[in-house]
């Protein structure tokens, strides 16, 4: 089967400074990744890469497919919603994604949508932070595709809201679709992943099955990504 | 479900369907509920919950049935020998960590029954 995900080489500049470095990585179809880093580390940058609204060097193929427009298709971003004012209402948002997204099946967002209980009658302002991060899982879900990209989709909500989501991904993830998901919060995300990458040093630090470092170290995946922090101070 | 981080997650899904097996809350020859369904069931990943079947599977205590799905033995000897080994697991741990404390396998008989006996008065 094709590699949902293949990046050779991908180096990414900011003016200077050096964001992303000599970045190579592979994701198999049908696997949940948590892209792992501390805030700066460049887990945005690397996602932006891949969606090509980041410009870098290097060779990145979503589903098989280089050609940037072409990839686009294949990504589902969680994006966050600035385009739209205060008193957008969120059925109109809907409808921009389905005029906007040929694969974005009406059907699937409204049974993601009600499982997540959102109001589609409220304007954007109405929104908390949960229930806005919230709608745009569903937004995100609600495209059928190869590659979702979630962007920290856990930060500043509260616990009953990140399980709702949870399981919005558990249950909605097509098959053969691979997930990434990237937070700096592991404890609550690490039962779901099949693999985690760390963004360290500018590059991917490791790429590892959750499960094999639960089986080799007998340690929980926070205190192993905690680990390579402690480890790495001595040999910068 | 409440997972140890520390213990690979498909081994502790295996563990909790078999003591729903042990219990009685799966019955021999019951259906599984669909991989998706458990993986929503347990808050798991769906690839794991697959990886703790097919060992279960392995272990032929599930059998997979083309096209039908996932279904509990009908071997109840099988579902025996899970629970022998699960109790053995138990009371090795309970019988070691009393022997750590240098009692005598008389004194650790003569504990338990004392244990047993204040356990039932107690209720």
């Amino acid at each position: 089967m094709t590699d949902s995900l293949k990046m050779q080489n991908v180096t990414y500049k900011r003016g200077m400074k050096t964001i992303l470095h000599d970045v190579t990585l592979t994701l198999a179809p049908g696997k949940i990744v948590g892209l792992l880093g501390e805030n700066g580390a460049g887990k945005t940058t690397l996602m932006r890469t891949i969606t090509g609204s980041a410009k870098s060097r290097g060779a990145i193929a979503v589903n098989g497919t280089s050609v940037e427009a072409e990839r686009k298709r294949y990504v589902s971003f969680s994006e966050q919603l600035r385009g739209f004012t205060d008193n957008t209402k969120l059925s109109r948002i809907v409808a921009f994604y389905e005029t906007v997204y040929a694969d974005f099946e009406n059907e699937r967002f409204h049974e993601i949508a009600d499982f997540l209980q959102l109001d589609l009658s409220l304007k954007l302002a109405a929104l908390s932070k949960g229930m806005k991060e919230k709608l745009v899982i569903a937004l995100t879900l609600a495209r059928r595709t190869t590659l979702y990209l979630l962007d920290e989709p856990f930060s500043g909500i509260d616990s009953m809201s990140r399980k709702k989501i949870i399981n919005s991904i558990i249950q909605w993830k097509p098959e053969n679709a691979t997930m990434v998901i990237s937070d700096h919060y592991v404890s609550e995300i690490a039962p779901i992943l099949d693999e985690i990458v760390v963004v360290k040093d500018q590059t991917i630090y490791t790429h590892r099955k959750a499960d094999e470092v639960r089986e080799e170290f007998h340690i929980g995946i926070e205190a192993y990504y905690e680990s390579l922090y402690e480890r790495g101070n001595d040999n910068d | 479900m409440n997972f140890d981080d520390k213990v690979p997650i498909y081994y502790q899904i295996e563990n909790h369907l078999y003591h729903e097996m042990i219990a009685g809350t799966l019955k021999p020859g019951e259906k599984l509920p669909s991989v998706r369904q458990l993986a929503v069931d347990v808050t798991a990943n769906v690839n794991t919950v697959q990886r703790a079947l097919s060992e279960m599977i392995a272990a032929g205590i599930i059998e997979s049935k083309r096209g039908r799905g996932n279904f509990v033995t009908m071997e109840v000897e099988k579902i025996e020998q899970l629970k022998v080994k699960l109790v053995t697991a138990q009371l090795a741990q309970v019988y070691d960590q009393l022997h750590a404390l240098n009692l005598s396998d008389e004194e650790i008989m003569t504990s338990l029954q004392h244990y047993i006996q204040q356990r039932g008065q107690s209720k």
